[in-house]
């Protein structure tokens, strides 16, 4: 039985080639200690005296994976966008180096922001989300959910590229939308905070009762598209459309998700409803983009219906003019690095105060590891506020750029003195298929997708694989950013593109089951993540300014549609496959029983 | 039909208990010793954040356990990749250890078993 194989000593010192030396782990342990009366002590925790090149080992993977998670997202992107400029446009890539700083800061920001997130955000999440629903009476859990939603919207880092995208918009030729994105700004994002806020409500009360998301679903997107038709033939209101529905997509980011989520499953789970569903995660992230929808529109008829056109432009013209005067002598938070940490600050310290005070005084309960979270918090503060600094130097001035010179391809612009670079037909097509690839590849690259893949895989045991799900998803967002940017090209209206679009969305729920239902609807929001998304709103807003066209938005609304029906019928698809299936066995059983 | 089972002698079990993320390194470096399966799974390390005061944020409180048997005489050879594979000589990113084990017993195909057993 036994069999011995036999090396050769000198290739068994060749293979042991590290120095080892063996010590007794009774050297390592220290003496117990004992009092007078002879019983233990607790032993003091000693810290650990670490020497340079050890630290340096520690902080090295450490940061490395990390930068490594972002630089992946941002890096392809910017390379393909460059190549393509450089390459088929013919020109090079202007102010390169302040772009490629910027861009150096998302990636820094991102991967601070990130890990603050984790480390110092999470945790209260989940002590809340754990702890609320034991102390508190249901009512007080969702009025807390709904603060939360408020609050995690301000904190999101796309938001800020609302306020960047809206200093490109013309008071002119488009008031209200102007008005919304600069002087009511506050306004615009606290109504899509109401709408989050009210989506975690709702979804929170979904997971306690095991309501279906179908209707919903139908509940909340009827009637927002009910209030867009009603938007679009006003000759004012029409151009907030493509905002507002782009708004929807903007909240459903790495802060909101997570902490919503968090607070919802502690719920579910405190009722004793959180196991039984693995689909208990889904459906928020849905309202959560939808409800911001209605709030934005619902703002805007307000604001049609209190303020004329004509005082909106007059007070653009004196913000212009006052700032025109002002400009020998800003103020130093109107100064560029400082704006942009004012931004950060306002955006994050309001959330961890609201944290703070649900923990410290209506749960009496203590942080553990408390300088972690410390730590978490100051990283994430810090990391939003380099991340706001690379959104405008980096993201969004790449974004605009491209989206100004592609429109050379097939039209005249300054920029590019021998535009139109190709014919009509061609340099459609050539615009047309950057965009598809741009929104491929910015899909694919998003890693919340590939967590959503393996759920859903997880979920359909298999049925519907990871891969196939990217792909559906990556698919359908690129041809909506294809559709979004034909739309400027052509300059037919947004809601040409939704009515239909969702149309065929509702049909597909209606025939789905409540488990594609869930995936479909949550794919679309959960995978705009915070550089895709300004990188297109801003492409979008610079092509259509150079084309001339009012309403820049409407792209980020376009690529929300089309995954969401390619996910579904996909699932369409798959349903069938395995009803086939399951119609062949039983035929061939039915057949074996025959012959027996 | 009548069952049979063969129980596997002069086993070995290497535990490796390391940062998170690390585990699939690991795997990955037992698949190329020849290793035919380990099996990973999470866990929460309690101390080595305490212990590194500040720095301890660098180092991930959850960690990857991995579990693989191997025949003891290759313990040295395997343990020694895992070792270093793993970067185990960096403050806070884990441990390992090896444990004889009485006795183990999986699928093994017939064409193997015959050589061994006198049918």
């Amino acid at each position: 039985m036994s069999r011995r194989k036999t090396i050769r000593f000198g290739d068994y010192i060749q293979a042991m080639s590290i120095d080892s030396q063996k010590i007794p782990y009774q050297e390592l342990m220290p003496e117990p200690l004992f009092d007078r009366h002879g019983n233990e002590h607790p032993q003091p925790v000693p810290k650990m005296k670490l020497g340079g090149g050890d630290i340096l080992k520690i902080l090295q993977p450490y940061l490395s994976t990390r930068f490594i998670d972002q630089a992946r997202a941002v890096v392809p992107l910017a390379i393909y966008l460059a190549l393509f400029q450089y390459l088929v446009l013919q020109t090079p890539v202007m102010d390169a180096s302040i772009i490629a700083g910027g861009l150096f800061a998302v990636m820094i920001g991102l991967m601070m922001f990130m890990e603050g997130l984790k480390l110092g955000l999470m945790p209260f999440g989940e002590i809340i989300g754990n702890t609320l629903p034991r102390k508190l009476p249901l009512a007080g859990v969702l009025f807390i959910a709904f603060l939360l939603g408020i609050g995690v919207t301000f904190a999101e880092p796309a938001i800020g590229a609302l306020q960047v995208a809206g200093s490109i918009v013309d008071p002119k030729q488009a008031p209200y939308l102007f008005t919304l994105l600069n002087d009511r700004s506050g306004a615009t994002v606290l109504l899509v905070g109401l709408g989050v806020g009210l989506a975690a409500v709702l979804g929170t009360v979904r997971f306690l009762r095991g309501w279906s998301l179908k209707p919903m679903i139908f509940l909340s997107v009827v009637p927002t598209l009910i209030l867009s038709v009603i938007a679009f033939m006003d000759p004012e209101l029409t151009k907030i459309v493509g905002l507002a529905w782009d708004c929807g997509a903007v909240t459903t980011g790495p802060v909101t998700v997570p902490l919503v989520l968090a607070l919802g499953i502690g719920v579910a789970a405190a009722a004793g409803k959180g196991a039984d569903s693995s689909l208990s995660g889904f459906g928020i992230v849905t309202l959560a983009s939808v409800f911001p929808i209605l709030g934005v529109l619902i703002l805007s008829f307000y604001t049609a219906y209190t303020v004329p056109p004509e005082l909106i432009i007059e007070k653009a013209a004196e913000i212009k003019l006052a700032a025109q005067t002002a400009t020998t002598q800003p103020q130093w938070y109107e100064v560029t690095p400082w704006t942009e940490v004012i931004l950060g600050v306002r955006a994050i310290v309001p959330l961890v105060i609201f944290l703070a005070v649900v923990l410290l005084v209506i749960l009496r309960e203590k942080l553990k590891n408390a300088f972690i979270t410390y730590y978490g918090i100051i990283l994430a503060v810090v990391g939003m506020c380099i991340f706001n600094v690379g959104l405008t130097y980096g993201l969004a001035k790449l974004g605009d750029q491209s989206g100004g010179l592609i429109a050379g391809a097939f039209t005249s612009i300054d920029a590019i003195t021998a535009s139109p670079l190709y014919s009509m037909a061609v340099g459609v097509g050539i615009a047309a298929l950057f965009a598809w690839v741009l929104g491929l590849s910015a899909t694919l690259a998003e890693p919340a997708l590939n967590a959503l893949g393996m759920t859903v895989q997880n979920l359909t045991n298999g049925a519907f694989k990871k891969s196939m799900l990217m792909i559906a998803v990556a698919f359908g967002v690129a041809t909506g950013i294809m559709l979004g940017v034909l739309k400027l090209i052509y300059g037919f209206h947004i809601m040409y593109i939704l009515i239909p679009g969702y149309t065929l969305g509702l049909i597909l729920t209606f025939l789905s089951t409540e488990e594609f239902v869930n995936v479909g609807w949550d794919s679309a929001g959960v995978t705009t993540g915070p550089v895709t998304v300004p990188l297109v709103l801003a492409m979008g807003l610079g092509f259509g300014n150079a084309l001339g066209s009012t309403d820049g938005f409407g792209i980020l609304a376009a690529a929300s549609i089309c995954p969401i029906v390619a996910v579904l019928t996909l699932g369409i698809y798959v349903q069938f496959k395995i009803k086939r299936e399951e119609r062949r066995v039983a035929r061939e059983l039915a057949l074996e029983g025959e012959t027996k | 039909m009548k069952r049979s089972f063969t129980t596997l002698t002069e086993a070995t079990l290497i535990t490796a208990v390391v940062q998170q993320g690390y585990g699939e390194i690991i795997t990955d470096a037992l698949l190329e010793v020849g290793i035919q399966g380990s099996t990973v799974h999470g866990a929460m390390g309690v101390g080595i954040r305490e212990r590194l005061g500040a720095l301890g944020v660098a180092v991930d409180a959850e960690r990857d356990v991995v579990n693989v048997m191997v025949s003891s005489d290759e313990v040295d050879r395997v343990f020694e990749r895992m070792f270093l594979a793993g970067k185990l000589d960096t403050p806070g990113m884990g441990f390992m250890y090896a444990t004889p084990l009485m006795q183990a017993a999986t699928y093994v195909p017939p064409s193997i078993l015959s050589k061994y057993v006198g049918s």
